[in-house]
C-alpha cells in the first residue's frame, strides 16, 4: 500500500509539470536563501574574527601623519599598498615606557607595478626576534626561521613555494604560502627585517618611491604593543599619546569597529531578506497546495469511494509536499553552492569586507541544516492541505455540480 | 529510408551552455582589461584559449542537434566531455592567471569557466548514457 501512495504522489507531480516546477522553485528559494544567507554571514563573521586574530596586538603606534591621513587603515584593513616611516629611536623610547608587555616593530613597503617588480603588492617586514603577531601565523605554514631574501606570500597571491619574485630588481624566493585568512593580509608579502631593508634600499636606488631622504637602517613603519598584565590598554594608549610626540597610538579594536558596523548592517539586511523570502514562499506554497487540492477534490473523493482512507489521502498529499520540497531544496542548495563558494573572492572584493569561507565539513553541515529546514517547511505546507482533504465529506463533493 | 532527427532537451541544453561559455568568456565574465601601453597579461591569452575551445564545443553541440545516427550522437556526446574538461582546465591550470585573487580573471572568469565546463561535461556524459540506453 505504501508503494501505491508513493507512486500516486509521484505520478501526480509528473502529470502536472508546471505546478510541480513552480513549487520546486519556491522550495529552492527557501533552501537557497537559508544556505546562501548563512554562508555569507558566517564568512563575514569568520573574516572579522580572523582579522582580529591577525592584528594580534593591543596597540599600534604609527607616525602622526599616517594615522590622520587614513594611510594606516588603507594598508592594514583595505589591503591597499602604501608605506610610511618614522625614526627607529621611537622603538626604544616606547619599550622603556611603563605597562609595555610585548613590543615589536614592522616595516611597510609597496612594490611598483612597473617592470622592476613582479607584482604591485604590500611588503611587510618584521623582526623575527621580537615579533608576536606574524610569526605565530607563519609557523602554521612554515616551521623554519625565515632566511634573508626569503619571503612568505599571502594565500591570495598566485605565487607558490620555490617561485622567485622580483621587487625593485632584487630577486626574493618564496619559502611558504600562508593559510587563507579572508582579509586584506592575504594579498601581502612577508619578510624579515634584513630583507625588507635591502628592498627599501633597492627602491631608493631606483627612485621609484617618494621616500624623501631616509636611511633604511634607521626607520620603522609602526610599533606593535601588547600591554603588560596589571595595566589597561587605555592607560598605556593615553600615556603614549601624551608623552611621545609626532606619533599616534591607535587601539586595534577601534580600527575594526567600522568593519564590525558594516558587518552588522549586512547581517541585518540578509536576515530581513531571508525572513521575507521565507514568509512569501511559505504563503505561496500554502495557497498553491490548497488550490491544487481544491481542484482535485473529485479525484480524492473517487479514491475514498474505492476504499482509500482519509489517512491514505493525507499521506498522498503529504508525500507530494515532501517530494517537491526535497527536490526543490536540493536544487537550491546546489545552486547556492555553485554561486557562492567559487565566487568567494568576487563577493569579498564587492563587499570590501573580510570574507573567510567555511571549510568543507562546515559547508556540508550547513547544507544539511538548510535542507532539513526547507523540507520541513515545505512538508508543513503540504500537511496543511492534506489535513483538509483527509476530513472532506466524499458524498458532498461527488454531488457538487450535479 | 533516412531517419528523421529529433532534437532532444539535452541537445538544446548542451548548445545553450556551450554558447554561454563561448560568448560569456568574451563579453560577460571576461578576463582583466588590457590597459593601453601596458604589457598584455597571461589571463588575456587564457580568455582567448577558452573562447576558442568553447567555439569547438558549440560546433560539436550543433552537430549533435542536427545528427540522427545513434552512434554518431553517442560519439559526439563523448567527444564533448574531454573538450569541456579541457576548457575548465585552461584558466589557472594550463595558463596562469594574474597574481591577485581579487582580480577579475581569478575572481570571475576562472570560477565561471570551471563551473560551466564541468556542467557541460556532466550533461554530455548524461547524454551519452541516454543515447547508449536508447540504442
Amino acid at each position: 500500500m505504501k508503494k501505491i501512495t508513493k507512486s500516486l504522489s509521484y505520478r501526480n507531480l509528473v502529470k502536472r509539470p508546471a505546478r510541480s516546477i513552480a513549487l520546486m522553485l519556491l522550495a529552492a528559494f527557501l533552501s537557497f536563501s537559508v544556505f546562501g544567507g548563512t554562508i555569507i554571514v558566517g564568512s563575514l563573521r569568520s573574516g572579522l574574527s580572523s582579522l582580529q586574530d591577525r592584528l594580534g596586538a593591543d596597540i599600534m603606534v604609527v607616525p602622526y601623519e599616517a594615522a590622520t591621513k587614513s594611510d594606516l587603515e588603507n594598508i592594514v584593513l583595505q589591503g591597499n599598498t602604501g608605506y610610511f616611516y618614522m625614526d627607529s629611536s621611537y622603538l626604544k623610547k616606547l619599550a622603556a615606557m611603563e605597562g609595555i608587555g610585548q613590543i615589536s616593530a614592522q616595516f611597510y613597503l609597496a612594490s611598483a607595478s612597473s617592470g622592476c617588480c613582479s607584482i604591485p603588492v604590500q611588503i611587510i617586514g618584521f623582526d623575527p626576534e621580537t615579533d608576536f603577531t606574524i610569526s605565530p601565523w607563519i609557523k602554521k605554514s612554515y616551521n623554519r626561521p625565515l632566511q634573508d631574501m626569503e619571503i612568505v606570500v599571502g594565500n591570495s597571491l598566485n605565487a607558490f613555494v620555490g617561485d622567485t619574485l622580483t621587487f625593485y630588481g632584487t630577486d626574493v624566493h618564496v619559502a611558504a604560502k600562508l593559510d587563507r585568512t579572508g582579509t586584506s593580509l592575504d594579498t601581502a608579502v612577508y619578510t624579515n627585517e634584513n630583507t625588507i631593508k635591502t628592498l627599501i634600499q633597492a627602491s631608493l636606488d631606483k627612485k621609484l618611491n617618494n621616500f624623501g631622504d631616509i636611511n633604511p637602517d634607521k626607520v620603522i613603519s609602526c610599533v606593535l604593543i601588547n600591554v603588560a598584565e596589571g595595566y589597561t590598554i587605555e592607560d598605556v594608549l593615553n600615556d603614549i599619546n601624551l608623552h611621545v610626540r609626532k606619533v599616534e597610538a591607535v587601539q586595534t579594536k577601534n580600527m575594526i569597529s567600522g568593519i564590525s558596523g558594516s558587518l552588522k548592517g549586512i547581517s541585518d539586511v540578509i536576515g530581513i531578506l531571508t525572513a521575507a523570502i521565507w514568509i512569501l514562499s511559505l504563503v505561496i506554497m500554502i495557497i498553491a497546495f490548497r488550490m491544487s487540492v481544491n481542484e482535485r477534490k473529485k479525484e480524492f473523493a473517487v479514491l475514498r469511494v474505492i476504499g482509500a482512507s482519509g489517512k491514505k489521502l493525507f499521506h498522498i498529499v503529504l508525500t507530494e509536499g515532501i517530494l517537491v520540497s526535497l527536490s526543490g531544496s536540493l536544487i537550491g542548495i546546489v545552486v547556492g553552492a555553485l554561486v557562492i563558494l567559487p565566487f568567494g573572492n568576487f563577493i569579498e572584493a564587492q563587499l570590501g569586507l573580510p570574507f573567510l569561507l567555511p571549510g568543507g565539513l562546515k559547508v556540508a553541515g550547513l547544507a544539511c541544516i538548510s535542507l532539513v529546514a526547507s523540507v520541513t517547511a515545505g512538508s508543513f505546507t503540504g500537511a496543511l492541505a492534506s489535513y483538509k482533504i483527509s476530513r472532506m465529506d466524499t458524498g458532498l463533493i461527488l454531488r457538487e455540480g450535479n | 529510408m533516412e531517419k528523421k532527427n529529433k532534437v532532444t532537451v539535452m541537445d538544446i541544453v548542451l548548445l545553450v551552455l556551450s554558447a554561454v561559455l563561448c560568448l560569456g568568456t568574451k563579453f560577460l565574465f571576461h578576463a582583466c582589461e588590457v590597459m593601453e601601453g601596458e604589457s598584455i597579461m597571461a589571463c588575456h591569452w587564457a580568455e582567448q584559449a577558452v573562447t576558442g575551445v568553447a567555439a569547438v564545443l558549440v560546433i560539436q553541440a550543433v552537430l549533435l542537434a542536427v545528427t540522427a545516427g545513434k552512434d554518431t550522437r553517442k560519439g559526439l556526446s563523448l567527444a564533448m566531455i574531454p573538450t569541456a574538461a579541457l576548457t575548465a582546465c585552461i584558466p589557472g591550470g594550463l595558463i596562469r592567471l594574474c597574481m591577485m585573487a581579487d582580480m577579475r580573471c581569478r575572481s570571475v572568469m576562472r570560477p565561471a569557466v570551471m563551473i560551466l565546463g564541468i556542467i557541460i561535461a556532466v550533461c554530455a556524459l548524461v547524454n551519452a548514457v541516454l543515447e547508449w540506453r536508447r540504442a
